[in-house]
Formats: C-alpha cells, sequence, structure tokens
C-alpha cells in the first residue's frame, strides 16, 4: 500500500515542520512558546503516523500531547509563580559539549542508517490496524498490557509519594507512634 | 694358683679407696679401720700371690691386653710394698695430730687407691697395665702431696711434682709406640726382642720415664717439692712405693738396656752420678725431709746403677731394704713433727733422747742408711759394687765415693739426734718447737710400736744380698751368673762406712750453696722449660683474644651489617615500591570519583558515550 | 520516501532533544528535551512499521513508547514538584547530592 504522491509530499512538509518545531523549543525565550513549539512537533509526528495508516495510535499521540502542554501550564503557573510568557528564559549549561555531542551522535545514527543492510518489506499492511491491534493486544499480546498497567500503577504510587508535602510520617513520627499527630493546621478526625 | 685372687688383690684396694673417697665426711670415723683392714688384706693376699704366682691377661686396647703376671721380681716386691702400706696406714690411723685427722675419708681412701696402682704396677706384663698404673700413682700421688689444699704452696709442689713426673711419663707413650711399630703385642718380656730401630726408641722412652719417676737427675728437684705432704705419705710414696717404681722398672727391662748397650750404660752412669751429686746434696740440707729426700734419690741410684750393669739381684735387695729402711725414717721424721712442731735439724737436736722407742728405731734406721754391718744396706749396696767392678772402674770409684757420702749424711743426723744440749741449746731448740705446727708433745704407742717391724726389716734384709740368698735371687728374677762381693770388700765397705761415721762425728759436715739449693735445678727447669711454656700460652691466648676472637665477632657483626643492608634494600627500595605501588592506585581511585558530579546532564552524557561505545563494540565485534 | 530517509528525521528529532537534555538547566525543560527524544523514536518506529514489519506486533511497540512517555511525564513532574518544595529552585544544578 502506498499513500501516493499528495500523502508523499504532505509527509515531508510535517518531518520538516517537526524538526524545526522541535529546535525551536530551545532556541525561543519564553517557555510558553517552548510548550507550543513541542506540542507543534508532536502533532506534525502524530498526523504524519495518521497518514500512514495508525489512527488508533496517532490520535493518542495528539490527544496526550495537548494533555500534557496543558499540565505543563499548570506547572508553570504553580512554580514559576507570574506570567510565564513574559520572563526570558534562557538558562544552558554546557552549550557546547551538548551541541557537539548532539552532532556526533545525529552523525553516527546517519552511518548507521545508510551503512545498515536493511531487509525487505516482509508484507502487507492490514485492512485495519486498529482491529488487529485491539486483538492482539488481548490476545496474544497479553503480557505487554499486564506489564504496562503495572508500571503506570508504580508511577502513581511513587508520584505520589515524591510529591507528598506532608505524609504519615511527618505527622505521626518515624514509629507512626505519636498523638495526637502534628499538623499546621489542627483538625481532623483525632483531634 | 686362680688368677681370681690377683683381680682381689687389686680391686679390693681399689674398690674401698673409690668408697671412701666419695663417701666423704660421712665415713671419716670408719676410714681408719677400713684403711688398715685393706692393707691387712692385701698383705695376705700379696703374700699368697707372691707363693701361687698366677698370670691373668683380658683384651684392653686394639692389639694388646690387659695382663698381669706375678714372676719372681714381683714376688718378692708385692709383700714389701703391702707390708710397708700397712705399717704406714696404721701409724697414720693412730696419729692424733697433724695432716690426718682433718680429713681421714679422704686420706685413706686416696692411700688405698694409690696401693692398687702400685700393685698393678708391679704386677703389670704387659705396657697398657703398666700405663694404667703408671698414671693413677701419678694422680693419687698429687691428691696426696697436696692434701691440704687450703695451702697453696703445698698444692704447688704436687703439681710439680705430677708434671714433672707426667713429662717423663710420655717416655712410656713412646715406648708403646714404639713397641707397634715394631709389631709387638707390647708385652714388657717381648721388648727386648723388637727389631733395631725400635728397640733403642722404646729403651729411651722407658729410660726417661723411669728416671723421671726414681727423681734421678736431671729430675731430682721435684722430690724436695713434694715434702710439703703428710709425713705418712712420704712414708709410702718417696720411700717405697712410687719413687721405687722407677727403678722397679729397669729392673723389669733390664734384658732390654742389656740388648741396646748405650742405654744400660747410660742407666749406670745416671744412676751413679745421682747416688754421688744427691747425696753431697743431702749432706748439705738443714731439713730433716729434705735431706731424706735427697737420700731417697741417691739410694734409688743404687737400684737403676744395678739395673743398668744387669745385676736385677743386687738390685731387687737395695730396693727391699731402702723401702724398710726410708720408710721407718720418714715415720720418725712425721712422729717428732707432730710431737715437736719441728722438722729442722737444728730443732731435732737431742730428740732421740725424749721418746726412746722412737730414738733407737732411728738410730737403727740411720746406721742402716749409712751402710754400716751388720745392717741391711750394707749388704746391698757391696752386691751392687761387686758387679760394678766388673764393668768398669770409673764406675766403681763413683759408687764407692756414693757410699761414703750416704755415711756422711746418716752420720750428720745421727749425732744432731744424740748430743746432750746445754742449757743454751736447749733454749735455741724449744724456740724452734712449734714453729711448722702445733706440736702435740706426744707419740702414741701405736705409733711406736708401728716402728719396731720396719727397724728389724731394716736391720736384717741384708741377707737378701748375702750369699746363700743373693744367689738364688739372682737366678729366680733372671741373672743366674751376677757376680757375688767377696768378705774382702764387705769388710772393707764396713770399715769405710765406721770411718766416715766417725769423721763427720768429729768434724761436722760443709754445706756448699748449691748443695743446699739442690743444684739449683728447680730455677733452671723454671726459667729454661716453664717460663717458655708460660710465654708461649700467654702468646696462643692472645692470639685468640686479638685473631680468633675477633675474628668470630667480626664475623657476628658482619652478620649485622649484612642483615642491616637487606633491611635498608627492604625499607627503601621494596617498602617504596609497594608504597608506590598503594599511592598509584589511591590516586586512580580519586581520579575515578571525578565523574561523579552530581549534575545531572553530565550523568546523561556519560550515559550516552558509554552506550555509543557499546554500540560500536557491538557492531564490531558481530 | 525511502526508509533511511524517514529514519535520518528520526534521527534528527532525536539528537535535537539529546541537545536540550544536556544543555538545559531547568527540570521541566530538560523534560522537554527527553520527550522530543521519544518523539523521535516514535517516528523511527512508525517507519519501521511501514516499511519493514507492517503487522500489529509494531503497533504494540508504539504503545509500548507512548506508556513510556506517560512513566516519563509523572516522575518528571513528581521530581520537579519535590526539588521545588524542599529547595525552592527548578534547576537541576541545585540537586547534586549524588556528588562523589
Amino acid at each position: 500500500m502506498s499513500i501516493g504522491i499528495a500523502g508523499t509530499v504532505v509527509f515531508w512538509v510535517l518531518a520538516v515542520i517537526a524538526v524545526l518545531a522541535g529546535a525551536a523549543v530551545f532556541w525561543v525565550d519564553s517557555m510558553a512558546r517552548a510548550t507550543y513549539a513541542l506540542a507543534v512537533s508532536f502533532v506534525a509526528v502524530g498526523i504524519q503516523v495518521l497518514l500512514l495508516g495508525l489512527s488508533y495510535i496517532g490520535v493518542i499521540t495528539v490527544l496526550m500531547m495537548i494533555m500534557e502542554m496543558a499540565i505543563m501550564a499548570v506547572y508553570m503557573i504553580m512554580f514559576m509563580g507570574m506570567n510565564p510568557a513574559l520572563m526570558p528564559m534562557s538558562m544552558v549549561h554546557g552549550k557546547r559539549t551538548a551541541v557537539a555531542t548532539a552532532t556526533g551522535l545525529f552523525l553516527a545514527l546517519t552511518a548507521g542508517i545508510l551503512l545498515a543492510p536493511w531487509p525487505a518489506r516482509s508484507g502487507d499492511p492490514v485492512p485495519d490496524p486498529t482491529a488487529a491491534l485491539g486483538e492482539v493486544l488481548m490476545g496474544s499480546k497479553m503480557l505487554v498490557m499486564i506489564v504496562v498497567s503495572a508500571v503506570l500503577l508504580a508511577t502513581v504510587i511513587a508520584a505520589l509519594v515524591l510529591a507528598l508535602p506532608r505524609g504519615r510520617y511527618d505527622r505521626f513520627g518515624d514509629d507512626l507512634r505519636r498523638r495526637p499527630p502534628t499538623d499546621p493546621q489542627p483538625g481532623g478526625v483525632g483531634r | 694358683m686362680s688368677p681370681v685372687y690377683l683381680w682381689v688383690l687389686i680391686t679390693l684396694p681399689g674398690v674401698l679407696g673409690a668408697g671412701l673417697c666419695l663417701a666423704g665426711r660421712v665415713a671419716d670415723r670408719v676410714a681408719g679401720p677400713v684403711g688398715v683392714t685393706a692393707a691387712a688384706a692385701v698383705t695376705a693376699l700379696a703374700i699368697g700371690v707372691a707363693l701361687g704366682r698366677p698370670a691373668v691377661a683380658v683384651p684392653f686396647v686394639a692389639g694388646a691386653d690387659f695382663g698381669l703376671q706375678v714372676d719372681a721380681l714381683a714376688a718378692v716386691v708385692l709383700p714389701t710394698v703391702a707390708v710397708v702400706a700397712l705399717l704406714v696406714l696404721i701409724f697414720a690411723a693412730a696419729e692424733r695430730g697433724g695432716d690426718v685427722p682433718r680429713a681421714p675419708s679422704r686420706f685413706f681412701g686416696l692411700m688405698l687407691l694409690f696401693l692398687a696402682a702400685v700393685l698393678i704396677t708391679v704386677a703389670a706384663g704387659t705396657l697398657p697395665a703398666l700405663v694404667l698404673g703408671w698414671e693413677v700413682m701419678g694422680a693419687t700421688s698429687y691428691a696426696l702431696i697436696g692434701f691440704r689444699w687450703q695451702d697453696v704452696d703445698r698444692v704447688a709442689g704436687g703439681a710439680t711434682a705430677l708434671l714433672t713426673t707426667r713429662a717423663a711419663d710420655l717416655g712410656l707413650y713412646l715406648a708403646a709406640g714404639a713397641a707397634l711399630a715394631g709389631g709387638s703385642a707390647l708385652e714388657l718380656t717381648g721388648l727386648p726382642g723388637l727389631p733395631a730401630p725400635w728397640r733403642d726408641v722404646a729403651a729411651a722412652g722407658v729410660l726417661v720415664a723411669a728416671l723421671g719417676k726414681a727423681a734421678q737427675l736431671p729430675f731430682s728437684f721435684w722430690l724436695s717439692r713434694a715434702m710439703l705432704g703428710p709425713s705418712p705419705v712420704s712414708a709410702l710414696l718417696h720411700s717405697a712405693a712410687m719413687v721405687a717404681m722407677g727403678g722397679y722398672l729397669l729392673l723389669r727391662v733390664a734384658p732390654l738396656l742389656a740388648a741396646t748397650g748405650w742405654a744400660a750404660t747410660v742407666a749406670a752412669w745416671a744412676g751413679a752420678l745421682t747416688a754421688l751429686v744427691l747425696g753431697a746434696v743431702a749432706v748439705a740440707q738443714q731439713d730433716l725431709k729434705q735431706l731424706l729426700a735427697a737420700s731417697t734419690a741417691a739410694q734409688l741410684g743404687f737400684v737403676v746403677l744395678a739395673a743398668g750393669v744387669s745385676a736385677p739381684g743386687g738390685g731387687t735387695a737395695q730396693l727391699v731394704a731402702h723401702a724398710a729402711t726410708k720408710a721407718l725414717l720418714f715415720l720418725v721424721a712425721g712422729a717428732w713433727l707432730t710431737a715437736l712442731g719441728t722438722k729442722q735439724l737444728a730443732g731435732l737436736r737431742g730428740a732421740a733422747r725424749r721418746w726412746p722407742v722412737v730414738g733407737v728405731c732411728a738410730t737403727v734406721g740411720l746406721l742402716a742408711l749409712a751402710g754400716a754391718p751388720p745392717l741391711s744396706l750394707w749388704a746391698t749396696k757391696d752386691e751392687i759394687l761387686a758387679a760394678v767392678r766388673d764393668i768398669s772402674p770409673a764406675l766403681a770409684v763413683v759408687t764407692l765415693a756414693a757410699a761414703a757420702v750416704s755415711a756422711a749424711y746418716a752420720g750428720k743426723v745421727l749425732v744432731l739426734l744424740w748430743i746432750r744440749p746445754s742449757a743454751e741449746v736447749v733454749r735455741e731448740v724449744e724456740d724452734l718447737f712449734d714453729t711448722e705446727e702445733p706440736g702435740t708433745r706426744r707419740v702414741p704407742r701405736t705409733a711406736q710400736t708401728v716402728l719396731i717391724p720396719l727397724a728389724v726389716g731394716a736391720a736384717t734384709l741384708g741377707v737378701l744380698a748375702l750369699p746363700p740368698l743373693a744367689a738364688e735371687l739372682a737366678a729366680a728374677v733372671g741373672a743366674a751368673g751376677e757376680p757375688e762381693s767377696t768378705p774382702v770388700e764387705l769388710i772393707g765397705s764396713g770399715v769405710l762406712a765406721l770411718l766416715v761415721l766417725a769423721a763427720v762425728a768429729r768434724w761436722g759436715t760443709p754445706a756448699p750453696g748449691w748443695a743446699v739449693n739442690w743444684l739449683y735445678l728447680d730455677r733452671m727447669v723454671t726459667r729454661l722449660v716453664v717460663d717458655p711454656i708460660l710465654w708461649l700460652a700467654a702468646a696462643l691466648a692472645r692470639f685468640d683474644d686479638a685473631v680468633v676472637d675477633r675474628g668470630v665477632t667480626g664475623a657476628a657483626d658482619g652478620a649485622v651489617w649484612v642483615a642491616g643492608q637487606a633491611e635498608r634494600i627492604e625499607s627503601t627500595r621494596i617498602d617504596a615500591t609497594v608504597r608506590g605501588v598503594a599511592a598509584a592506585v589511591r590516586r586512580l581511585a580519586r581520579q575515578a570519583r571525578r565523574p561523579q558530579t552530581g549534575q545531572l546532564y553530565q550523568y546523561y552524557l556519560q550515559v550516552i558515550l558509554l552506550l555509543l561505545g557499546a554500540a560500536v563494540l557491538l557492531i564490531l565485534v558481530t | 520516501m525511502t526508509l533511511q530517509l524517514v529514519l535520518v528525521v528520526a534521527a534528527a528529532l532525536f539528537s535535537v532533544g539529546v541537545y536540550g537534555a544536556l544543555s538545559q538547566q531547568v527540570v521541566v525543560m530538560v523534560m522537554m528535551g527527553l520527550e522530543l527524544m521519544l518523539n523521535g523514536v516514535i517516528l523511527a518506529a512508525v517507519a519501521c512499521y511501514w516499511f519493514l514489519t507492517p503487522t500489529p506486533t509494531a503497533q504494540v511497540v508504539l504503545l509500548v513508547v507512548i506508556a513510556a512517555m506517560t512513566v516519563e511525564m509523572a516522575m518528571g513532574f513528581a521530581v520537579a514538584t519535590l526539588l521545588h518544595r524542599s529547595r525552592n529552585s527548578d534547576m537541576t544544578d541545585m540537586a547534586t547530592d549524588l556528588r562523589g
């Protein structure tokens, strides 16, 4: 299956947009603009994915990035406490090392890509990739889902533990025996 | 006769003597009775063995036996020695003052050991047995002369005696070596049969040993020093037993001397000259024991002379008679020393009158010593003279002069003993009392009684040299054709002795310096022999300290230095190397901490670089 | 439109993301770099799906990548919150407790 000439042109345009937007993330001054650039880059990649027939994956990618930008905006307001659009943000360290490393890495990867003996295409894409994905996920790749769900659960718990301002151990002491608990605002059940 | 008797004869006094010596102070009360009883048993056994004539031999050293045999010569001498020893030990047990009561068990033990050694020497048939007895005699004589060991002079006297006789004893070892080289089994009777050069060497060795033991010239000085011992010791050792063994040895090996020719001549002249010169020395002495010592050497010179001229019968008779006479005189001197506390002739003036028995016995002994007829030594000297006059007139003249001189010194003492001192002389005499030790002013009756048999012997033993017995004795000891003395000679020598006695009584005796000092032999030997040896010893000691000791210490220091160098190398090089390695590792560790900066982006960088490297490696490998 | 060309584009996105992760001081900006890297990975995975193995298994890989992105976002924000609460700062240079 192919995507046609128009599809190819759109694909390449989107590719250029993605790379430029990605570069723009670290070029622009304010964090809000960086966030928008990152969103643009992701959306471009998402549309590329849609173009190649993976509708489910593409839609998820776009959705996820929109949500992430929203959350990032919330974080910036929370931590910076001011209008992030107006703050000049260009704090870098080791710029030359980073540039050199990135360039070297790109060259190495390109060399690898061009020199590697890629095999030929081994079949045709199915007509309904989403249904096929659903069937595979509930079938032979069930283990992947289980593992991913476990990992996500662990992530939720870890994030809570890390981000909690005051936990049990702060309130009840290291041995959880202090009564009544120490709170900045007394109240609650054990008053 | 069973050889058991011979073994018991020599082991009984040996074992009892050793037992008494080892028992020490514990046995002090029984020492006297035990010693006298042992001597009595030995006397009985000696007489029995002399009659039975047993012989015994056991393997001793490689190729030679320890052999004892009692032939005619030993049969005469064994009882003599045993009887004299018995009488001396009775005298010593009866003494109440002097040296013996200080340590009786040690005294009697040593005397019995000495007796055992003498018996072995007399009965010896092979050189190993002879040397054994000879050496033990010398060792016990040292212990007996230095009996009062707290006194350094007495011990020094004993040391002089021992060293001189021991040096002369090397001759016996030389003779044994020559006998072995000549292929003999070391039997005394086989010595004359050795091939020519070894026979002369053996003869020379035996001659030197015998002359040394018999205190002949030039060894005489040790006898003077040995007089520092107790009187019973002098009575046994230096009259009948030890010095007499020198003469006895020469009598026994007379065939060997005769076979070599020159040895007999040397022995004869040595004996004759000793008799004359030491007789002169005796004349000049002022101390009774010194006089008796010189006289012993002189009388034994006669015995040596007899061995040299092959008259063993006369020599044996002289030996026996002299034993009785000299033992008697030494015991008398000991009795007066214990009683009056002096042995100076000036202090003994008129001493014969105080205890009559002692005085009479002393007179008999001195007359016998002078050679006055019809006492023992007159007859024996004549028998020797008879043998000498056939050999050489010069020798005969010397011998006659020696006999006259012996009358001179005996007369000197005789006169002093019997004078009736004036009041002034009495005071002088009494000033000299107690000068050498405190006197007890009494002579025990047992002691006096002992002197009588000795006096009888001194008077009568001349029968061994007179015609009926003389020929038999000569035949028994193996010189059947020995010349006898004619009646003319006998009368002549008797008259000579009496004339000399009278002359001495009338005009007194001279006392030249060289005679008083025993020919300065002592000083000569010290300067010629002792001083060089001591100088050599000191030089060797210095060499040892300077070279050997320093060498050893130097080696030790060297080892320490080497150890120090090794330690230095180890501490500077090896230690430094080890520390260097440790420091390098520490530096590397410090470097290893540098990548851990805590900066997140640097950790990212390290991860990227590592992964890149791993990818490259993977590609290259596959 | 060949596989290599698409992969080169993905590599370019990845390199830009690397630059960002290495050079930015603010935690959120570092996170953005990491997101860009994952973006490149998504594009590379899709290219592999299209040109090599157009099977549902390749889509599962994409899902896993997305899940990884989620986890990275969550942990990154949690850490940034904690850093801000304890040190009142949002720069990685202040969080060098692992030094030495």
